[in-house]
This record gives structure tokens, sequence and C-alpha cells, in this order.
């Protein structure tokens, strides 16, 4: 069957395009979450015929299709399970056309985020989703997560960004979803599609909205002694009804293996810092500016600074966007969380997650989108001690639950996929995940698109999902419901 | 949540009781393995990751593929020795990764790993060109001799690369020593290079001229090459015993200074306190440009040239993390214009040997380089090192642009002459 399916997207693709070798497969077995998986084969198809021609193969030839673009996901959503066939969307990085007077552009899956944010800076515009990873994820990716970022403050995720959806389905048909513009009638199917996470098709264009780049920018630095003067200043800049572009919080570890890499001039002995980012026209920066001064002053920040110059504002984002990357350098492996809080509440879910890692004997850095108060605890730990990562898994537990019993979520961002899948039973009811798997399921009837991410296959509790036929899925054992 | 993980699904790491698959003792260590965290970061910049879209292709996945075999689940095989052998080693990776990975060092390790399982006649192809040949500067220099010769001959791939050798150049070696223009500052040793020292002695010579020039003493002590493409190549014994002999005979040489006119030899004997525990040595080391940076130098009068497109060796940019100093130097120089090439961080596709063991892919960035390089309208191009000069130059006659290609140095060199002539 494998041989089969291998022969079959030779003739389509080239061999150069299609990897069976273990040690390839190896390769693209994880993303840049902690969970490796496996697949049986790799096709980098060029463009979209040939992205259907592999769905096709895959679906005569009994494979799942994980898409994947370029595999930085966190949550295990391109971790491929046995049984799968691996769709790249890497080679398809045309920018298709740049509408400057229509404010769109139409782009393929694998253009990376921040090339297409070059393109458009000359023009005067910018696709405003701003993920840490955006010089590396690929705008598929960004849709297929909708992912957020620090300005998703100000501007909003990655929903607010696009027009339309262009999609392979389960069953090779191209279908488009959405149009040229914010309202195209009809049920809003490009909601179910962003965020859907490789599971209801490939994408294979997208029709993005282009924002207009601010006349000023202006970014504040402030270093407080405690992390709680830094949650209080957060609090009350929203309170007082400012509009900052992003808030992002990082503490004090966080803080030192960054700049050992950005040399952006970070505070290393504060306990926190905090990034605000102002933008709009000049005179409202200026004034906004002054305020969030006098409040930070008001909480004692021991430090007040602002960037310099363009290249000072550009190493401080670095810094912070390099956090992730940077903290193999405080332990040899760590697993990260994506919960969210109502934003008024930052102070107290610090507090609860300072509890859970004095109980646990943890060490738990922070990164914060504080404006959206989506929160991401590093849990440390070192792999090779035994137990580790079970006793990393209950601490972690806590604190998603502390999160949600405060109002929150499992996810601000960085999507379910597999890493977070058991938690959706905590946040939804039995009913709701058959509601979400019906819906799933008009896409995808037969489950070739990236099983069991999202919402696990088995064990719905009233009977299987409308259309369903069992067929192409994985075995796959446990599930939240067993 | 871990127990209740799908078939076929686990958290990464090593199995208990695995054994690596590693066959040398200069293998990649597990410690700088696992400083890679997965995270991707450093995709966008790494030039064959770009040129395929594949994750095989990727520094990420190279490194992948050293885990795998330091966790027993692949071995050094063939597949293996593919991936590391389309990394360029350029470095562009290193220079992005939040986590600091060395991956120049790993990717030294795997080579050596490669090295090992070679087939017979690769492996002698490599020892004869690289750990003997380079070791041996007379023979580099008789074995030139019959370039001019030979060189209508060759294919003519590789008569683009071959640089045309003069006979009367080869018979005058660099001096010994040089003395200084006025007042002396002190005495530098110079690197002349095993490849650089007989294919482009004239850019020796302008490098000795600009350093007495600015009242350095030069000295060339008795050297063999500083082995870096022996080290890329997976001969790391090979390359440290000619580390070794270096560092003999600059230590010998008592100079304040060592400096380097090529990029690559500059980055690999800042190595040798790592390599041979010779610190004494390698801190003493500094690329020309980062040098007359640091220490100051005369102003020319003037410059030959109006503008010249600037060229960020990978060896310079990446492996030593030096950007402002050429800018620095160059922007020094009155009336002189440097133009910054369109992506100018991407490897030019020559990278130590690259360009003969992978000419798919090093054509392909040759071109790109080339293309980008005549946008910027420039009539002279600079570039620090040797390798990139000759894939600039193949590029660029491909293009059937007229585009010169000079040393800083010579440029330098011009600068000051034309200044003496008023
Ligand atoms: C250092 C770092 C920082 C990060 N910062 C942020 C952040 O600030 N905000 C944030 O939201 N995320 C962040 N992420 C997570 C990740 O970068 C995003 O989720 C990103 O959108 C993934 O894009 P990708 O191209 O890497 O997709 P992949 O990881 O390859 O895939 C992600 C998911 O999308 C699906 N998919 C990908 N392409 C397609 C397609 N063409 N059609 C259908 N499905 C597809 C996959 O099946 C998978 O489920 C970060 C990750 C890292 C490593
Ligand atoms: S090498 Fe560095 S940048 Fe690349 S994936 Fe590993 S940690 Fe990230
Ligand atoms: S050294 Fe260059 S070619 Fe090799 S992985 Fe790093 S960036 Fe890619």
């Amino acid at each position: 069957m494998i041989a089969a399916a291998r022969r079959d997207l030779e003739e389509i693709l080239g061999s150069g395009a299609v990897l069976s070798d273990p040690l390839a497969l190896r390769l693209y077995g994880r993303d840049a979450s902690m969970l490796e998986g496996s697949c049986e084969l790799v096709a980098i198809p060029s463009n979209r015929e040939q992205v259907v021609a592999c769905v096709r193969i895959a679906r005569r030839r009994g494979l799942a299709v994980v898409p994947r673009g370029a595999g930085t996901g966190l949550a295990g959503g391109s971790t491929p399970l046995p049984g799968s066939l691996v769709i790249v969307t890497t080679r398809l990085q045309r920018i298709l056309e740049i509408r400057p007077e229509d404010r769109l552009a139409w782009v393929e899956p694998g253009v990376l985020n921040l090339d297409l944010k070059r393109r458009l800076a000359p023009l005067g515009l910018t696709f405003a989703p701003d993920p840490a990873s955006e010089a590396s994820s690929t705008i598929g990716g960004n849709v297929a997560t909708n992912a957020g970022g620090p300005h998703c403050l100000a501007y909003g995720v990655t929903a607010n960004h696009i027009f339309a959806v262009e999609l392979v389905l389960a069953d090779g048909t191209v279908q488009s979803f959405g149009g040229e513009g914010p309202e195209a009638g009809g049920y809003d199917l490009r909601g179910v599609i962003i965020g859907s996470e490789g599971t209801v098709g490939v994408i294979t264009a997208v029709c993005v909205r282009l924002t207009a780049l601010p006349e000023a920018v202006q970014v504040l630095m402030l270093g407080f002694a405690t992390v709680d003067d830094a949650a209080g200043v957060v609090s009350e800049v929203i309170a007082a009804g400012l509009t900052p572009a992003a808030i992002e919080l990082m503490d004090r570890a966080i803080v030192r293996v960054v700049e050992d890499f950005a040399h952006a001039g970070y505070p290393v002995d504060a306990e926190a810092v905090v990034l605000i980012e102002l933008d709009g026209l000049q005179g409202g920066v200026d004034r906004q500016r002054q305020a969030v001064e006098q409040i930070a002053r008001s909480h004692g920040a021991t430090v007040i600074q602002a960037a310099s110059d363009p290249a000072h504002r550009a190493r401080l984002w670095k810094g912070r966007k390099s956090a992730h990357g940077a903290i193999t350098r405080i332990a040899p492996d760590f697993l990260q969380y994506d919960v969210v809080v109502p934003r008024t509440r930052l102070v107290e879910a610090l507090a609860a997650v300072r509890v859970v890692a004095r109980d646990e004997g943890l060490i738990i850095a922070h990164i914060v989108h504080a404006g959206d108060g989506n929160l991401h605890p590093l849990i440390m730990y070192d792999r090779r001690s035994p137990g580790a990562l079970e006793h990393v898994l209950a601490a972690g537990e806590r604190i998603v639950r502390a999160c949600l019993e405060m109002g929150g979520s499992i996810s601000g961002e960085h999507g379910i996929g597999l890493e977070k899948r058991d938690f959706m039973p905590l946040m939804f009811s039995a009913a709701d995940l058959d509601l979400n798997d019906d819906v799933r399921a008009a896409f995808d009837p037969v489950r070739t698109m990236n099983p069991g991410k999202i919402l696990s296959d088995v064990g719905r509790s009233h009977g299987p999902a409308a259309g369903h036929a069992a067929g192409a899925a994985p075995d796959e054992a446990g599930s939240w419901r067993r | 949540m871990s127990s209740k993980l799908p078939a076929g699904v686990r958290f990464l790491g090593a199995e208990p009781g695995a054994v690596a698959g590693w066959l040398t003792h200069d293998a990649p260590t597990d410690r700088d393995i696992a400083s890679c965290v997965g995270c991707g970061l450093c995709l966008p910049h790494c030039p064959t990751y770009r040129l395929t879209g594949d994750e095989t292709a990727s520094p990420r996945g190279r490194i992948a593929a050293m885990r795998a075999v330091s966790e027993g689940r692949a071995a050094v095989d063939a597949t293996f020795s593919r991936y590391m052998d389309l990394c360029l080693g350029c470095r562009a990776c290193e220079d992005a990764c939040p986590s600091l990975v060395p991956y120049g060092r790993l990717l030294d390790g795997a080579k050596a790993e490669v090295m090992a399982v070679r087939a017979r006649r690769a492996r002698l192809v490599r020892v004869l060109g690289l750990d003997i040949l380079l070791d041996h500067k007379w023979a580099i220099t008789a074995l030139s001799a019959y370039l001019p010769f030979v060189r209508p001959f060759l294919p003519p791939r590789l008569r683009r690369l071959v640089p045309r050798v003069s006979l009367r150049e080869l018979a005058r070696p660099i001096p010994a020593v040089t003395l200084p223009k006025g007042h002396a500052r002190g005495t530098v040793a110079v690197l002349t290079g095993c490849i650089q020292d007989s294919w482009f002695r004239p850019i020796n010579r302008a490098t000795v001229r600009v350093l007495a020039r600015n009242g350095w003493k030069v000295v060339v002590p008795p050297q063999t090459c500083c082995g870096a493409l022996t080290a890329h190549y997976g001969s790391l014994g090979a390359a440290r015993r000619m580390a070794a002999k270096n560092a003999a005979a600059f230590a010998l040489a008592d100079a304040d200074w060592i400096v380097v006119n090529s990029a690559g030899c500059s980055a690999q004997m800042k190595e040798y306190g790592e390599l041979i525990d010779r610190p004494d040595v390698a801190s003493r080391v500094r690329d020309l440009l980062e040098f007359l940076d640091e220490q100051g130098f005369e102003q020319p009068a003037g410059s030959p040239v109006a503008r010249v497109a600037l060229h960020d060796p990978c060896h310079l940019l990446h492996a030593q993390r030096i950007f402002a100093a050429p800018r620095s130097v160059l922007g020094q120089v009155p009336g002189l214009e440097v133009v910054e090439i369109a992506d100018g961080d991407r490897c030019c596709g020559s990278a130590g040997l690259y360009n003969l063991f992978e000419p798919a892919g090093a054509d392909r960035l040759m071109r790109q380089k080339a293309a980008n390089v005549a946008a910027t309208g420039c009539h002279v191009v600079l570039a620090g090192n040797p390798g990139c000069a000759v894939q600039i130059t193949a590029g660029l006659a491909e293009l059937g642009v007229d585009v010169e290609v000079l040393h800083p140095a010579e440029l330098l060199d011009r600068a000051y002459r034309r200044s003496a002539r008023g």
C-alpha cells in the first residue's frame, strides 16, 4: 500500500519531492512541540494541482493526510500519527497578487509571514499577525492555527486578517471560502477553517487583509522589582483606556537568556520586564507614552526607557521573539503551556502559577502576552531524571485547571493539536465536542485530514458523526473519554 | 496526559539504555545536540532550506539526524552522509539561533563521522587533496605553476572556478619581513594562506602594503594551511595537526597580532583555542578589516571608484559575527559609497569545496548572488574570502556583466597608491 502510494506520488511529483527514507521520515516526525510521531511518506508538492493529486493518492491508498507548513507549531498539530502522508506546503511560496488599493493580497500557503511583510513594507502596508515565529512560520500555518502574536492586542488574531481561503478537501475537490471582502454572504465558513489545524483540508491559497503601517511607533521598556508590580501596571494601562499595540511581559529567568542572544540592553536585574508598544499618529503616541510612564512610576518601575531608534526597537522585539528558543539555556527540557485568563486577573493567575511551582518544587518561567491575558508558563525539567516528565505534566494540568476556574481557556494561540487535546473535555461538554466533530465531519466525513488532532477520533457519546465511515483513520489508543 | 498519547507518539528523548551509533571520537556531543529545541527560527536563514523547502536540508533537520544517531535510532549511513554533505557550512543558522547552538562544531563532528564511512575513493580524494596537499605549500605552488597550461583543458565548470595564475607572481614569494612606513606601532604576523598564496598572491601583497603603510612591521612566519577546509570535510585529526604547526610557528614569530585576510581562515584560526587548546594564539587573530577598524588606519585621500558592492563572506558575517567593521572602514574612504547587496546574508554557494562536490546547489546560489551583485549597478564588488571571489567571478561571467571582483585590501591599496600619486 505504501509502496504503491509512493509510486503514484513519484509519478506526479518526481522522485525528489517524495521522501520515504526512514531517516527523512523521522525528521518529519515532529514540529516544534515536544512530541514525536511517525509517518509513512512525505510529499513536497509545488502547486495546487500537485496538492490535489497528493490528497487523492492518500485517499486511494488508505493513508491519512497531515498538512505541514514550516513545522513551528507548538501543539503537535503537524506531528504525524502512523499511517499518514505528510504534505509539506513550503514550495507553494508565490505571492500571487498584491492589490494595495483594495488592501488585499493573494498568497500561497508556504509564503513565510515575514517574507510577505518585507514585500509589503515599501508600499506602506503590512500583514498584521505577528507570531513570535513570524520569520519562519508559513501563512498557511498561521491560518491553520489562527496564530496570535504580541500585536494582536490592537490588531486582532489571524482570523481578523483573512478574507478568503482556498481549500483542498479530503476527496480532492478544491473549494474557496469567503470572498475578497469582509462580507461574503451565506454562512461564514472561514471561521471554521481558520484554526482548524489541518483537520478540514489543505489550504492552498489565502486572501489576506493588508493594514497600513502606522505613522509613528514607540516601544517603552519597563523594569520592575516584582512580577506583581509589572502585572499591576498592565492591568492599569488597560483599565485607563489606553490602547497600546502590544504589551509583553517576561520574567527575570527569560530576560537573562534572551539578553545573551539579542543584546538589546534589557535590565537583567529586574524581576520582570514589560515591553509596551504604542503606535498611531505622532501626537497620540506621545500622549499615550506620558500616560504609561506615569502609571509605571506610580507602580514603582525601576526602569523606564524608550527605544532610542528603530534599530533598538528591533533588538528589543528580537529578544522577545527569541525567548522560546533560548530556554534550553536554563534547563535541558521544558514544556510550554498557552493558557488564557481574563486580563484583569493576570496578577491572580501569576500567583496561582507561583503556588504550583512552590508546591511541586519546579522552576516555572514566564513569557506573557500580558495585554491579552495569555500566559506561556514554561516548566523546566530534565527528562533524564526518572518521573520528571510525569511530574511536569501533573503540574501543568494544575495550572490549566486554575486558569479555567478563573474563566480562562486552555489555549490562547498555539492551538490544540495533540498536546492539548486531552484538555478539551475540561472546557467543553460531551455534546459540545460532538457538535465540533459533526462540523469537522461535514468537511471530511471519512477522516482523512489530520485525524486525532484537536478532537480524539474515538469515544463519541452519541454514535458516529453524520456521514462518518470508518476507513482511512489510523488506529489510535486512548482518548479523553475512555 | 502522557499515558493517553495515541499509539506511535511519544515525548522526545532517548529510550533508557539506548546506544549511540557514532563511530569516531570526534562525533557531535549529546550536550551540543540537546541545545537545539527544534524551534525552527533558523530555517529561513538556511540557504539549502530556502532552495528546497525540505526539512532534511535544514539546520534543524540535520541536527535531528544527529540526534537520531546519538539516540541509537539511526546509523551513520549513506542518507545521513547525504544530508551532511548538502550543508554549506555557512553557519547562517548559528547566527540566527536564540539557543546559541554551536552548529559549526556539530557539523565538523558529523563530517568526521561521514568521513569514516565514505567509499574508499571519495576518502582518498579528500585525504590527498585536503590533508596532504594543503599541508604542503610547495606542492600547491608547484601544482599551481602548471595551472596556466592545464587550465584550457579543464572542463568549463572547473575552468570557470580556477583563476588565472601568473608564473611571475609564483616565482616571487611574499618577503618574510616588511618594515613599516615611519614609526612602528607594533608587529603583525600574516597568514598567507594555502590556495590564497598561490592563486591570489597580489591580494597578499596588497595586504602587506596596507599594513606596512599603517605603521605595522609585517612578518610572514613559515606556516601551513589554517586547516579550515580539512576540518569542514571531516578530517579533524589532520586539521588539528595543521593547527598545531601553525600555532607553534606563529607563537615563535612573537607578533602582537595575527592578521588574516581570508575570512574562512581567520574564522578557523580563532577556533584554535577550542580545537587544540591554544587560546594564546586564537585570541590574537583578527580578520584584516576587523583589525583596521579596531586599531585605526590612515585615511586615503580618495577612492579609486565611487561605488562598491560589499559582499559579506559567511565566515566573516556568521562564523565571526562581523558586520559593522568592513562598513566602518570603507565608510572612512573619502568619496566611496558602500552599496548593500540584496539578501547579502545568503551564502554564494562557494562554501569551501561545496561548489566542487555539490555543483547543482552551488550553481543556483551562485546565480542568485551574481544577479543581486549586478543589481547594485556597481562596477566593483568586494569579497574578503578567496572562495567567494572565485564563485562570484564565475557567476558574473556567466551573467555576462562586467563587474570587477576585488579584495578589500586591494581597494585600500589602490586608494593609497592613488593618493601617493597625488
Ligand atoms: C519560537 C516560536 C514562537 C512562536 N510564537 C507564536 C506566537 O507568538 N503566536 C502564535 O500563535 N504561535 C506561535 N508559535 C507557534 C507557531 O509558530 C504557529 O502556530 C504557526 O502559525 C505555525 O506555522 P507553521 O507554518 O510552522 O505550521 P506547522 O507547525 O507546520 O503546522 C501547524 C498546524 O497547521 C496545519 N497546517 C499548516 N499548514 C497548513 C495548510 N497549508 N493547510 C492546512 N493546514 C495546515 C498543520 O497541520 C498543523 O496542525 C511559535 C512557535 C515558535 C517555535
Ligand atoms: S538550531 Fe537553534 S534556531 Fe534552529 S531549531 Fe535548533 S534551537 Fe531553533
Ligand atoms: S551551515 Fe548554512 S547550509 Fe548548513 S544548515 Fe546552517 S545555514 Fe544551512
